[in-house]
């Protein structure tokens, strides 16, 4: 059993709506915007984990939230990956006692287990973490600045690390990122511009500033999705041959399923904030348990018109995040729901040994 | 009778560079109540092909050759009101992104109007009842046309843009990545509310997409476009069951298939060609793993293959007596 890099539990994301000044006169109740509303799930060593969803069901933010690139709410990120000092597990377990963010106990078995609490991190030592943990992100053709040569790019995270002595030093670790991302040979890249490469290429100088930091963790966020298909699964193959070669671990942020599908181990279906199934990926492609999983993969449109299958088309669109349903998020759209998905909210159930759902079909309660 | 016959398209672009030959010779024909789909990677030519039906190039694109018949009449030599006339009341197009160019101060049913009451010369009360048709037509509750885009979410304005499309009851709709913006759940929704006005309607489709598996659900006809050529043309079952140029092949091996086996799917390798220098000989030469001496020398021709099936490539045999 290979041990977690990442461990994400109750990681809640909320965004305070905005009240205007009659509302706020009349003290109306605080509304928030529950992006992200307790999601809870672990990323082995060398695996990739994969959160699939539609837009807005916070995906992103959760990917972002770990590495707090947005401010979680609620709930803890740990990580226990490679790279970490005993002497910063001890640091940071110190810092969260003093701040009086966790109990003595909490802070003790931390250390015991070897693991960072990235939200009671401070500010300066998420810095150094960050060098662990980095993010790829979905448009390469909006995320790279036009004005900056791909050496400066991928130099940057360096620069604000203050990593690398010297200049010698810096193009040696940039032309090896960029060798790593497959832009060979480097000396043909590091001096040109964005707008001077294909979309392909682009992702890699992304991939390659990520690479930079030599990190263990990545967060992709949806890294093909602008690409051409006739390329994407380049860009796939060198995020798994970076895996092996450097033991990388990934959550890996996707709309589409059928990639998740070929890409990831293990998969988590989210809606409106919450995991709704989680399980090895064949096991919930194969065997969907949750009926908004099953909706979602019969929609994926199939490369062949000999294939034609029933569609399950949900009515209406995604709910809003600041006006969650109670009960089962889900039963608004869900054909089968019944008197108590509208009432309680069903718990994760184990329908094999690393296959959960959270449905009241799958539970004694909700069968007749 | 067909509606549409595209001969020997040629549209160029003149650029600082020189001229780019976005669209290079292409043929096709569509039939009232077909639906073709127009694949190809970003840069193709597909959204340049369709443009040049509507005649609504940019400045610095010209129509370099070939012959655009539509409905019998030559459209290099409509112009002026006659060309006015044509656009939206016989063929209107739903361009990519379109759901997000709806003028936000003005209420949707006011902007479907419009364009009713400039071509049909109908008064408004005639007008906003049609809209209200329109409405239920494409799944929209007719009691929101008074009110503003910003109430819709993306799904119901891409719908809006399709109530708008067919304002004016035309026979061809072309449809630029219809779906591209849209999730997974929306896109299914739209793709079937396409595919049941094409039938209701008789409509004849172009739908242009990046996206071959939204073309299979979708298309009876299929063009693989690559660098300004078609270079395989047939059934949409034809194209998927039995490719025959390496470019399709490789297209249809790119995408996971979710039914499939799990495995990565295979790429292609490179870049498509600059069409400022388009090489000589075969366009995919450079990517195209079957590639010969011949191929970089001499252009494949578009040959017949299989009974109404397509293909440019030199090692695709023609049919026996097939020119």
């Amino acid at each position: 059993m290979s041990k977690d890099v990442v461990s994400v539990k109750d990681l809640q994301v909320w965004f305070p709506v905005r009240r205007g000044f009659v509302e706020s006169l009349l003290s109306k109740e605080q509304r928030y915007v529950k992006a992200v509303d307790g999601v809870t799930f672990n990323i082995k060593d060398r695996e990739i984990f994969c959160l699939v969803g539609e837009s807005g069901c916070g995906k992103t933010t959760a990917g972002k939230a770990i590495l707090r690139l947005v401010e979680p709410t609620g709930g803890e990120v740990k990580y226990t990956g490679p790279g970490l000092t005993p002497k910063m597990i001890k640091e940071v377990a110190d810092h969260a006692v003093a701040k009086r963010i966790k109990s003595k106990k909490e802070a003790t078995s931390d250390v015991a287990s070897g693991a960072v609490d990235v939200r009671s991190l401070p500010k300066d030592k998420m810095k150094l973490l960050r060098q662990k943990m980095q993010i790829i992100f979905q448009d390469p053709y909006e995320s790279l600045n036009p004005k900056q040569s791909i050496y400066d790019i991928v130099a940057e995270p360096l620069v604000v690390n203050s990593l690398g002595a010297n200049e010698k030093e810096r193009e040696q670790r940039v032309t090896k990122a960029l060798d790593d991302a497959g832009l060979r040979p480097p000396k043909d890249f590091m001096w040109r511009y964005p707008h001077e490469v294909s979309g392909g290429q682009r992702q890699r100088v992304g991939i390659a500033g990520a690479l930079v930091l030599e990190p263990s963790f990545l967060v992709a966020d949806e890294p093909v999705s602008m690409l051409d298909v006739s390329i994407r699964s380049e860009i796939l193959k060198l995020m798994l041959d970076l895996r092996e070669n450097k033991g990388l671990t990934y959550l890996f942020i996707t709309h589409d399923l059928s990639v998740a599908y070929v890409f990831s181990d293990r998969i988590g279906i989210m809606y409106l904030g919450k995991i709704v199934e989680l399980g090895p990926t064949e096991e919930v492609i194969k065997g969907p348990r949750h009926p908004y999983t099953k909706a979602l993969i019969s929609v994926v449109p199939k490369p062949d018109p000999r294939m034609k299958t029933d569609k399950i088309i949900l009515k209406g669109e995604r709910p809003d995040p600041a006006h969650i349903p109670p009960g089962c998020r889900f039963h608004p759209r869900c054909p089968f729901a019944m008197d108590i998905c509208k009432q309680k909210e069903p718990e994760p159930m184990f329908v094999s040994q690393e296959h959960w759902v959270s449905c009241w079909l799958e539970s004694g309660e909700g069968k007749r | 009778m067909t509606l549409l016959e595209v001969k020997d398209l040629k549209t160029y672009f003149k650029t600082q560079e020189g001229t780019l030959k976005a669209v290079d010779g292409i043929d096709f024909n569509l039939e009232k109540g077909q639906a073709m789909g127009l694949a190809g990677e970003s840069g193709c030519g597909k959204t340049t092909a369709a443009l040049s039906i509507m005649k609504l190039l940019p400045a610095n694109g010209y129509i370099a050759g070939g012959t655009i018949n539509f409905m019998n009449q030559d459209m290099s030599k409509v112009t002026g009101d006659k060309l006015r006339a044509i656009r939206w009341r016989d063929i209107s197009i739903i361009f990519q992104g379109a759901m997000n160019a709806l003028n936000p101060v003005k209420r949707v049913g006011d902007q479907i109007v419009e364009p009713i009451v400039l071509h049909e010369k109908v008064d408004e009360e005639v007008a906003m009842k049609r809209v209200k048709e329109l409405f239920e037509l494409v799944g929209i509750n007719p009691n929101r046309v008074r009110e503003y885009p910003h109430e819709f979410s993306g799904g119901m304005r891409q719908r809006v843009m399709i109530a708008m499309a067919l304002a004016c009851r035309p026979r061809l709709v072309i449809c630029d990545e219809p779906t591209t913006a849209l999730d997974v759940m929306i896109q299914a929704q739209i793709l079937q509310l396409l595919k049941n006005l094409q039938k209701e309607l008789e409509l004849a489709m172009i739908i242009i997409s990046h996206d071959l598996s939204v073309l299979a659900e979708t298309c009876e006809f299929l063009s693989i476009m690559y660098a300004g050529k078609i270079v395989e043309r047939s059934t949409a079952v034809n194209v998927f069951a039995y490719p025959q140029h390496p470019y399709t092949k490789g297209l249809i091996a790119a995408f996971p298939n979710i039914k499939g086996d799990r495995k990565m799917p295979a790429s292609i390798a490179g870049n498509p060609p600059n069409l400022i220098n388009a090489p000589v000989g075969c366009r995919f030469a450079e990517r195209c793993y079957m590639a010969q001496d011949i191929c970089r020398r001499e252009e494949p021709p578009l040959a017949e293959v299989l009974p109404g099936h397509y293909a440019a490539c030199h090692f695709v045999r023609p049919m026996k007596g097939a020119t």
